[in-house]
């Protein structure tokens, strides 16, 4: 049942015997975040809605400028190239991401030893987040010298400077957030650490191989945990900025081919101080987010299983 | 997936037995497997040496000579590295200390509660409050952060921890309540139904029983907060201002500038410094991740 | 429909989004820069960018000052560049700007248009300014308003390796005479020699100072008085379609090599890493590249001059101090800007960390006590014949590298040809302006 369904039972008036209402003791644990809610984010939130009305260069007063933000976005060319950029990235890294997250979780979960090693060490990229030192590293891999282009040598083929030229340097970003997996993989681990061994083990004595376990067992005991990396890792990589940010040194180049959504936004409101405009981008990009959240919690109902 | 939708948990099996195959001998598979995951590794790890290696270089080496291999052994960008700034690089690692101690505390305390009220309590308002929760972590930091500031400047909380770990103590993370949610519905019912009957609240269903299943993802919520605060520069950057106040990472960058020499040896340094810790702290947090229901041996 | 917010609406706006009264900041200075020196003690917030040697030396200079000066304090605040505008414009907005502020060419109109900035003529009193050239000074004023003190002044040069050329037995051109067809022929002759490894030149245009001077020589200049883009297209196209012949011809890089190493860090590049004989850079550049190098490392004119309508040459202002339009304290303030611009001890501490000091006193005071490659810088700036100073970057033109950059990767890469980016470019870079 996911969560959209649950919403809509809520809806009704058809609650289980067990389904009791208990408001008091749910707003209890809840009071810290509505203090969250009202206190910290609330503000900023409303702030930014309304500052997309405006045109605002964060020295001097807002000014209300109606649709005007609204009107521009339509015909913003730099806009519609970041859009652009931005699903190929979301549409790229998010499966590839994923799938190798959950292979080598599934590998490093048991069974092998130096498990601890091999965990750690496909961690420790992903520990390296946004440090500087990520910009000089990817060059050190798919820059002109780097390895990638060593080992293309020793067959032969003459590469190029992967980064920096326009028709690759998208990929490579994807490719690196690959590499960087080590957190849903984690997520991964620590779901596949839920499923008791007895279903294996039942399923090995049944005959079951290893296959049919991962499709009839892993998959849907994991399918809550598959369902939440699916649905971060898009929201995730819709706001996707540090890597190309750092990588480009926050241009988006070469030619504007890695010009993530929010890399634009970053640079309309600080670069430009263009603060309006950029919160109505924000906004936007928050439609499109909620949009393909929405979607993802629709098609839950197909594939998500909860014990509940 | 028909199967999917179905109450129990299926284990299905086809009615025949599988069909007798060729099996690799143990031993050679296990070797292979190694080699194979050693191979990866190494891949994945080659930036990360790079950086280790380029660490102990002079400055000048670093880019002239490329590759992994170190034909002299320099550890003076350590001593450079650590001095370089204002205060001993150690400064700067304290600062971080305290921001991620509280975040961690902040996230697993406030998280936990409302991830426990999403999870298994019905109450007025819950898909609503669901969905904002969720819309939350849609929007951009970079338009949310000047009026946040504008607020905190308000408050008079520029240039202390306040703006980086109250949101935190106030479950504003929504990452961690909606992963704690997916980990608590993955539980099964029939524990805190048992508790029920036995009189037992919500506190101490939530103490007792949700807690202590939901070990592995406590695990990764203390790890990832380690990690993220630790690497997170944006928002240290604008709220600490004081170079007194400077966590690692805007320590870090304040070596680069990319219109002058910058000391690289010595930024690889500290760089390779201020990953000890998150990986140390990896190390340690992984064992618990794989103490969960599988070892506990519920069910 | 612009509704200018009233001080009341907008009050109502931060209280209905909870965000604090000071969206708009709408506080103005609290002390008079005229004033005297309080006898009270005062704190100063003083922010630059930079790398970590500079941090060390502007901390010895706070030192020295506050040892001077007892009852003011100086907090420092060092960022890295892009961390730094970030910063501050956060700052800025929330009406909590650092009293003393490190201001860069780039940004000084938007900031001083909007506001921001203080007049510092009001604090005569406090800040000198007798030692400075006039044409020097003129560059921090903004609608004839001296809002910022030029640190130190740069010029655009070409940066050759000796060594290189002496290995490639290649003669060094006569810099006094040369022309940018012999830029293509050294060039030549170096990649010809280098096999693939070296290159003769190290492609540019992702800086202003390149294309500024290829517009003067033609007897253009980037914008006219009133700020708005006014390099004629053809121009911009013949800058461009040199740039791409270069890269064509093999005198320069493959594209994709030239924009990784315009995207690094100056000890990325092909004049660090001994893989470019020629390289455009500012002067002040020369000691940071020498010691990346480990070369010999020589500045020369740019070429063109001696034929050119008009010099192409000028003196751009490596930074300069500011002063917060809300400082609370705008006096001492001054007297700090003025210590750093004036005092020997600090020239002597800081001596072209910020260019070679626009102070003329003070660079000659501390011109014996430079190193060889700064002396050459020096010198080189020294003998330099240049034009008037282009006009400061208008406002909301701030954008203007990242634009260039795209265009000159747009050419290089071919995706667009020079007559069309130089259109382009112009559309863009007006569009801006005019939308702030």
């Amino acid at each position: 049942m996911s969560a959209l369904g649950e919403f809509r039972r809520l809806g009704t008036t058809r609650s289980g015997p067990r389904r009791k209402r208990d408001n008091k003791a749910a707003y209890l644990f809840l009071l810290p975040w509505f203090g969250g809610l009202l206190l910290i984010t609330a503000g900023p939130v409303v702030a930014s809605f309304v500052l997309g009305f405006t045109d605002y260069n964060l020295i001097q007063p807002p000014e209300f400028n109606g649709l005007a933000n609204v009107r521009r976005m339509v015909a913003d060319e730099r806009l519609h190239q970041a859009l652009g950029v931005t699903f190929g990235y979301v549409l790229g890294s998010v499966p590839l991401q994923l799938a190798a997250a959950l292979a080598l979780a599934m590998l490093l979960d048991r069974g092998l030893r130096g498990l601890a090693f091999y965990r750690s060490a496909f961690y420790l990229p992903s520990l390296l987040g946004s440090s500087v030192a990520i910009a000089v590293l990817w060059r050190q891999i798919f820059g002109a010298e780097g390895l990638f282009n060593r080992a293309l040598d020793l067959v032969g083929v003459s590469g190029r400077g992967w980064i920096s030229d326009p028709d690759t340097a998208l990929s490579t970003l994807i490719v690196l957030n690959v590499w960087t997996f080590g957190a849903p993989m984690v997520i991964f681990l620590a779901g596949l650490r839920q499923i008791p061994a007895m279903y294996y083990e039942a399923a090995s004595v049944d005959g079951a191989n290893r296959w049919t376990q991962f499709r009839r067992i892993t998959l849907p005991l994991l399918s809550p945990i598959i369902f939440f990396n699916v649905v971060l890792q898009i929201i995730h990589a819709f706001q996707s900025f540090t890597q190309a940010f750092v990588v480009s040194g926050g241009t988006g180049g070469p030619s504007d081919s890695t010009l993530f959504y929010t890399l634009y936004l970053y640079q309309r409101g600080f670069h430009n101080f263009d603060m309006g405009y950029a919160s109505a981008l924000a906004w936007l990009l928050l439609l499109i987010i909620a949009g393909f959240t929405a979607l993802n919690f629709w098609a839950a109902k197909r594939w998500v299983f909860y014990d509940d | 997936m028909t199967d999917l939708t179905e109450r129990t948990v299926p284990v299905v099996t086809t009615g025949d037995p599988p069909p007798p195959r060729f099996r690799v001998p143990a031993p050679v598979r296990s070797i292979a497997r190694h080699a194979a995951l050693s191979l990866l590794a190494l891949v994945m790890l080659y930036p990360v040496i790079w950086m280790v290696v380029s660490s102990l270089r002079p400055d000048a080496e670093i880019f002239r000579s490329p590759g992994i291999v170190l034909d002299s052994l320099r550890v003076a960008n350590y001593g450079t590295g650590w001095n370089a700034l204002t205060s001993p690089f150690g400064h700067y690692l304290v600062n971080s200390a305290i921001v991620v101690l509280g975040c961690i505390i902040g996230n697993l305390v406030s998280c936990s509660m409302a991830a426990y009220a999403f999870a298994r309590l019905e109450f007025t308002g819950r898909r609503l409050f669901f969905a904002l929760m969720l819309g939350t972590i849609m929007l951009p930091i970079h338009v949310i952060i000047v009026p946040q500031y504008i607020m905190f400047s308000q408050l008079g909380w520029v240039n202390t921890f306040l703006p980086l770990i109250v949101p935190k103590l106030l479950a504003t993370d929504a990452f961690f309540v909606f992963l704690m949610v997916q980990f608590i519905r993955g539980l099964p019912r029939d524990l805190d139904e048992a508790a029920r009957i036995d009189g037992a609240g919500h506190p101490r269903i939530f103490l007792r029983v949700i807690l202590p299943l939901m070990l592995p993802a406590l695990a990764t919520t203390t790890i990832f907060t380690f990690i993220w605060t630790w690497n997170d520069f944006f928002s240290q950057l604008i709220y600490l201002t004081d170079p007194e106040m400077y966590t690692v990472p805007v320590a870090l960058r304040s070596f680069v500038d990319s219109t002058v020499a910058t000391s690289w040896g010595a930024m690889f340094a500290m760089s390779v410094v201020s990953l000890l810790p998150i990986f140390l702290a990896f190390l340690v947090g992984q064992r618990y991740l794989i103490k969960g229901i599988a070892t506990t041996g519920i069910k | 429909m612009h509704t200018p917010l009233t001080r009341r609406s907008v009050l109502a706006l931060a209280i209905g989004a909870g965000a604090g009264a000071a969206l708009a900041a709408c506080g103005g200075g609290g002390g008079d820069a005229g004033g005297d020196i309080s006898g009270d003690p005062v704190t100063l917030r003083f922010t630059w960018w930079g790398s970590d040697a500079r941090h060390k030396r502007t901390q010895q200079v706070i030192d020295l000052f506050t040892k001077a000066n007892p009852t003011i304090t100086v907090k420092g605040e060092f960022k890295e560049w892009n961390g730094y505008w970030d910063s501050l414009a956060t700052t800025v907005a929330a009406n909590d700007a650092p009293d003393i502020i490190q201001m860069d060419e780039l940004y000084l109109s938007s900031y001083a248009e909007r506001g921001a900035l203080l007049d510092l003529g009001t604090a005569a009193k406090h800040l000198s300014t007798a030692d400075f050239d006039a044409g020097a000074l003129d560059t921090g004023k903004v609608d004839g308003k001296q809002y910022a003190i030029p640190t130190g002044l740069a010029a655009y040069a070409i940066v050759v390796n000796t060594d290189l050329l002496s290995r490639y037995r290649v003669a060094l051109p006569d810099d006094a005479t040369w022309t940018w067809d012999d830029l293509k022929r050294v060039g030549a002759q170096v990649s010809k020699a280098g096999g693939g490894t070296v290159t003769g030149v190290q492609s540019w245009g992702f800086d202003s100072g390149g294309v500024n001077i290829w517009a003067r020589q033609a007897g253009a200049s980037l914008y006219d008085d009133e700020g708005n883009v006014a390099v004629p297209p053809a121009v911009l196209a013949s800058f461009w379609q040199y740039l791409l012949d270069l890269t064509k011809q093999g005198i320069a890089p493959p594209p994709s090599v030239t924009v990784e190493r315009a995207g690094g860090a100056l000890d990325q590049s092909g004049t660090a890493t001994n893989t470019s004989a020629f390289g455009t850079w500012w002067n002040t550049q020369l000691t940071s590249l020498a010691e990346a190098s480990g070369q010999n490392l020589k500045l020369l004119r740019q070429p063109g001059e001696a034929r050119a309508a008009t010099p192409g040459a000028y003196y751009k202002p490596s930074m300069f101090w500011s002063v917060s339009a809300r400082s609370a304290h705008p006096a001492e303030a001054a007297l700090f800007v003025n210590f750093l611009a004036n005092a020997p001890e600090a020239g002597e501490v800081l001596l072209t960390d910020r260019g070679v000091p626009a102070n003329t006193r003070v660079r000659a005071a501390i011109t014996p006590k430079l190193t060889a490659t700064d002396k050459a810088a020096a010198e080189y700036l020294g003998a330099l014949k240049t034009g008037p100073a282009p006009r400061v970057t208008p406002k909301g033109a701030s954008g203007i590298e990242a634009i260039l950059k795209r265009h000159t990767e747009g050419v290089l890469f071919e995706r667009q040809t020079p007559q069309q980016a130089a259109a382009a470019f112009i559309k863009e870079l007006q569009a801006e302006i005019d939308a702030a």
